[in-house]
């Protein structure tokens, strides 16, 4: 059944058209802004975490330094400062078929030329680097003193495949040993969540290592690369068991917890600039609610009429809100396509990747922005609706 | 029904407060009307005609009194069951024809039908009550704004009488018409009156009075001849 209080109030909206135009554009502006912001910090986020995520399938092993204190005797002292070839192997049983790898690092001197400068050197196993290094330019190191260089240090000093590294104090009057650059790594920024950021580190094979930082058979940290993440913390309880046996001798750690903080701090920031976005709908509602009441106050004869011949005050309340409501119809589909076209160019120029843009929790936002509109604009016509509806018919009657 | 009358007015006193002072626009008046009479209600301006009318149409209130309409107490009654006698027992006629202007004339028409049956009309009622005041299928497609003051009237008419009301309240229903127009539109409601329809009609205008069957006279709240 076509309800005659519909077609009365879509009548009203089409006689005065520019008008309700006019306001529902409040109500476009007010969809446009809550669903681009929301798509916004929702597509900010899941790209973050996916960065995030990336690495979230590593454990990261290091030696407990806190509990097994260097220099001190006993049956640990050799583990002092490092994961040791009995523990590594203790892991690798723990680890079962995931990829276990090795890694000696510390932070050193070197000179490139006539500039010098500091970073971390690491030491590989030469087929763990091949099998987790994806170098940029050049290939992993097949030689002894071949090395791949990390983006931040090539390009602050301008390295190209060939260049030669001294490692070590400059101001020592012995010679230096020399690494040659045979790859240079591509930049890994936030998303190096392996527990190895390599942008500031010159990575060399072990055997090189051990030779001139000592070392040899220990480790400064493990990593377990998971082929399943979802066996992240049976695997983690697996190493605990056997290693931390008698001791806590090794720390376990992944990235899980950041990117839980992670997430947290951007979901914070995505309802804060959607309340920055439904202050435009304030400013909508303020509009909806004038244009309601100028249509009522221009209709009290008409009001009046209706009431006196025994329409119901329900019913012309009735009429009101369902103008109301077709205000918020037509702001919110001239707003949900506007916000998806607005949206998709705002997170395209800000966040540079519309990869997430139409998955299910971005693209919700249009549909829940209209549903917000349609809402506000509904309560913002209660009001003139009840006024309408209250009038008495015989005042109504004599308006002008 | 024939012993108690349609309208009963038993010492209705009706007081507006206003800043200026309290006045009263009716003073102890009672009066009956019987169905099927048709009266003329009559006075100078201030009188009390259309507070008189209000009433009737259940517009509003007496302040003190009673009025019965079909043998209820209209003070007694609830906002919602006043609204349902006033849409169901009483068929309104104004001076200014107070058609609703987005509608169509057939659907100012239909109006009171849809309120009281909560549907559009397929039975052809109000397109039949239209035609019986002149209105074919091409007239009846124009908005109020479209017809001239007499078709409007007929317009409004016809609303008046398409949920067969037993009163018919007419408010100086030739007020803004041409002579011959306005005796027109009473003998449309001479013929109402004559169909069974209780007419009651405020006017001015002797000429219009003589219609009717009896006159109410009113001066200054008070029933002066009846």
């Amino acid at each position: 059944m076509k309800d005659i209080f519909f077609d009365l109030s879509v009548r009203s909206v089409r006689l005065n058209f520019l008008r309700s135009l006019l306001a529902s554009i409040g109500i476009v502006i007010g969809v446009v802004a809550i669903a681009s912001m929301g798509m916004l910090g929702t597509n900010m986020q899941l790209i973050v975490k996916n960065q995030l995520t990336a690495g979230i399938n590593t454990i990261v092993i290091t030696p407990d330094v806190v509990r097994s204190e260097p220099g001190s005797f006993g049956t640990q002292g050799t583990t002092a400062t490092g994961i040791t070839e009995s523990q590594l192997k203790d892991i690798r049983d723990a680890a079962g078929t995931n990829e276990v790898i090795p890694i000696d690092r510390t932070s050193t001197q070197f000179s490139i030329g006539s500039s010098d400068g500091r970073g971390s050197i690491m030491g590989f196993d030469q087929n763990d680097m091949k099998n987790i290094m994806n170098v940029s330019e050049g290939s992993t190191p097949r030689g002894e003193s071949d090395a791949i260089v990390g983006a931040m240090i090539a390009s602050r000093f301008d390295l190209k495949i060939g260049t030669r590294i001294k490692i070590g104090e400059p101001n020592i009057s012995v010679t230096r040993p020399v690494v040659r650059v045979v790859g240079i790594l591509p930049t890994i920024g936030m998303s190096s969540s392996n527990g190895i950021n390599t942008d500031n580190a010159i990575i060399v094979s072990d055997t090189w290592y051990s030779a001139q930082f000592g070392g040899a058979n220990v480790y400064d940290q493990v990593n377990v690369n998971l082929k399943d993440v979802s066996t992240l913390s049976a695997v983690e309880t697996a190493i605990d068991n056997k290693v931390n046996r008698n001791k806590e001798v090794i720390r376990i750690s992944d990235a899980s917890s950041r990117v839980t903080s992670v997430s947290s701090t951007l979901s914070s920031l995505t309802t804060f600039i959607l309340a920055i976005g439904s202050i435009s709908l304030l400013v909508a509602a303020t509009s909806i609610f004038n244009v309601m009441m100028m249509s009522v106050s221009e209709r009290v004869q008409e009001i009046g009429i209706l009431l006196s011949i025994g329409t119901e005050t329900g019913e012309v309340r009735r009429m009101f809100l369902y103008e109301a409501f077709i205000l918020g119809i037509i702001g919110a589909i001239i707003g949900g396509i506007m916000s998806i076209v607005i949206g998709y160019s705002v997170v395209s120029a800000m966040i540079g990747n519309t990869a997430y843009f139409f998955l299910p929790e971005s693209i919700i936002y249009v549909p829940a922005g209209m549903l917000i509109g349609i809402v506000v604009c509904v309560a913002s016509g209660v009001y003139p609706a009840w006024k309408a509806s209250n009038m008495d018919p015989i005042e109504a009657l004599r308006a002008e | 029904m024939s012993d108690f009358p349609l309208i009963r007015l038993a010492d209705v006193t009706k007081v507006y407060h206003l800043e200026s002072g309290d006045v009263i626009a009716l003073n102890h008046v009672s009066v009956d009307i019987l169905e099927n009479e048709f009266v003329a209600i009559m006075g100078p301006s201030g009188s009390g005609k259309s507070t008189m009318m209000n009433q009737l149409g259940i517009l509003d209130v007496p302040t003190s009194g009673n009025l019965f309409i079909s043998g209820k107490n209209v003070a007694a009654m609830t906002n919602l069951e006043r609204t349902h006698m006033r849409r169901d027992t009483i068929g309104y006629i104004f001076q200014n024809f107070y058609l609703i202007p987005l509608l169509t004339a057939y659907e100012n028409v239909e109006y009171p039908l849809i309120l009281k049956y909560k549907q559009r009309d397929n039975s052809g009622k109000a397109a039949a009550i239209l035609k019986s005041v002149g209105f074919d299928q091409a007239l009846s497609a124009h908005r109020p704004s479209q017809l001239s003051g007499g078709q409007q009237q007929r317009v409004a008419i016809a609303r008046a009488l398409v949920n067969d009301p037993r009163i018919l309240l007419c408010d100086e229903p030739t007020g803004n018409l041409d002579r011959k127009t306005g005796f027109t539109i009473m003998d449309t409601l001479a013929g109402l009156h004559s169909e069974g329809k209780t007419v009651i009609l405020v006017t001015h205008d002797p000429k219009v009075a003589e219609y009717a069957h009896r006159t109410i006279q009113l001066e200054d709240g008070r029933v002066v001849a009846s």
